[in-house]
């Protein structure tokens, strides 16, 4: 171990108080911004299912020929203003239903594909174009009829739920930033007055140190070491336990919202979100101690000189 | 290897080094003595560059270390044993982890600390006392840990403050000849001191202050 480990581990059990309190808020800062992360993730998810799913279906008239459904097809393929055009026939529409229906197999048993109209379903670039493009559908001749997909909590277009959720995950990803900064800022300070207590205490050791030769950096990298040591502490503190919260959340988050990908399904996909989010807050962490500390150290080093 | 050329040093109206020169050669033991504020300290601490004159030169081994920039300082420093009248042993650290700071400072590889402090503890006579703190030592011994100290980086020259000045005779006088023996070695020493009993203890140089100037050298 080297002098400077050592030198910053015996400063951190001479005042466990100091430590705990280091390492009390900075996890509370690094539990709190990944519990952020994840809801930013999880809103961004959503937002992007709702935005991507189609979002306008015209059903045909009973009588439309091929012919006719594929010169519509066509000339709607062609809109730069419409994307991800798909047919849906009634065959297709039946299986739909029955995996709607398939806790309740009776009723898929009393229908046939007839009943279902033929469909062609779509997105379209921007959401505001929707009215326009819908008006012009139904003046189309094989179209009975035009719909969203999408009706949640009594909206009236899937424009509004989008919206919503547009405004939901602004205000969120503003909030979760403004708190995380403010505890970003209460952990720098907190370091900040640990670090220049530290360097109080060891006023005399930094003269003595300084009168044999000692380099600023030799005065400095045990101080450095300690802030580095509670942010790492900090920062896997918060991280597992926000780990463990969304671990032990997240069957019954997904059973909630269904096929909405709030959070991935799949572990591997989960525990990479994850990672990325823990490098993320090693560098942020990493960041917060050793500008706190080099500015309380600096600061001292001047005084003491 | 040491050489003052008309250095000055006021502080406000008071004239703490006044246009002093005097040159010391590798491997003497020079003696700075005069009453309390003739100056001594000031000129250990100007060689140390912990001070600064007014005007003048100090160099040390042909160079000025008055125009040494500030980064330069910690190098001029390691080249230095320094033994100060109040010890300064770091409290929290036992003895042989105060030696070995000493070594870490002056990057010397860490395989070599154990041989270099169990020399240095046995030549002082703190061989036994290892692995006690200060709180646990006596005034003499305190001092030998900073003489320990001193010596492990293998020190072109050593200053010594005073070093006897806490120290009861008897003390004192084992401090004298450990610094007696390690000049014999071929240490440079220049030690400042008011104790007639010391300077009359070896027959060396002596560089005798009043009022910021060299009365008798």
């Amino acid at each position: 171990m080297s002098i400077h480990t050592k030198t910053a581990i015996e400063a951190i059990k001479r005042s466990p108080f100091q430590a705990i309190s280091a390492i009390f808020v900075l996890s509370l800062t690094f539990f709190v911004a990944t519990m952020v992360a994840i809801l930013v993730y999880s809103s961004g998810k959503a937002l992007s299912y709702f935005e991507t799913r189609p979002q306008i279906i015209s059903f045909l008239k009973d009588d439309a020929t091929p012919e006719a459904v594929t010169s519509l097809e066509n000339k709607l393929s062609g809109d730069m203003r419409i994307k991800d055009l798909k047919y849906v026939s009634k065959e297709e529409a039946l299986e739909i239903y029955k995996k709607a229906t398939s806790d309740n197999p009776l009723l898929a048993e009393l229908v046939s594909p007839s009943i279902f109209p033929a469909s062609l379903e779509f997105s379209v670039t921007d959401l505001k174009l929707a009215e326009t493009i819908i008006s012009e559908v139904k003046s189309e001749a094989i179209v009975e009829q035009v719909g969203f997909t999408a009706n949640i909590g009594g909206e009236k277009s899937l424009s509004d739920v989008v919206s919503r959720l547009k405004t939901a995950s602004l205000y969120l990803r503003l909030g979760g930033i403004v708190f995380v900064s403010v505890l970003a800022i209460t952990s720098f300070l907190v370091l900040l007055v640990i670090i220049s207590m530290r360097m109080t205490t060891r006023k005399g050791e930094v003269e003595i140190l300084s009168l044999i030769g000692a380099t600023p950096s030799f005065v400095r990298s045990p101080i450095i070491l300690e802030a580095v040591i509670y942010s790492l502490v900090g920062v896997l503190t918060g991280w597992t336990f926000a780990i463990i919260f969304w671990l032990y959340a997240s069957p019954s988050i997904i059973g909630y919202f269904g096929q909405i990908p709030v959070i991935p399904k799949d572990p591997l996909t989960f525990f990479l979100l994850f990672f990325i989010i823990l490098a993320i807050e090693l560098v942020a962490g990493l960041t917060i101690s050793l500008v706190g500390s080099l500015i309380a150290v600096g600061r001292s080093l001047k005084k003491i000189r | 290897m040491i050489k003052f050329s008309d250095v000055t040093k006021s502080f406000g109206s008071i004239n703490a080094l006044d246009k002093i020169s005097f040159e010391v050669k590798s491997g003497e033991f020079v003696f700075l003595t005069g009453p309390s504020g003739a100056g001594k300290t000031t000129i250990l601490k100007m060689i140390l560059r912990e001070m600064l004159p007014d005007s003048g030169e100090v160099l040390f081994d042909d160079v000025d270390i008055v125009k040494l920039a500030d980064k330069e300082v910690p190098r001029l420093r390691q080249q230095m044993g320094i033994v100060f009248q109040d010890f300064k042993v770091l409290p929290e650290r036992t003895v042989s982890e105060n030696v070995e700071v000493a070594l870490a400072v002056s990057s010397v590889p860490d395989n070599e600390w154990d041989s270099r402090v169990r020399h240095v503890l046995k030549l002082v006579g703190l061989d036994k006392r290892a692995n006690l703190f200060p709180s646990q030592l006596s005034g003499g011994e305190l001092q030998r840990v900073s003489l320990a100290r001193a010596l492990v980086i293998n020190p072109k020259l050593i200053l010594a403050d005073e070093p006897t000045g806490n120290l009861d005779w008897k003390t004192a006088e084992g401090i004298m000849d450990l610094l007696e023996k390690i000049n014999k070695e071929g240490k440079t020493i220049i030690m400042a001191t008011h104790h007639e009993g010391i300077i009359k203890h070896g027959k060396h140089r002596i560089i005798n202050l009043d009022d910021g100037c060299i009365i008798k050298n």
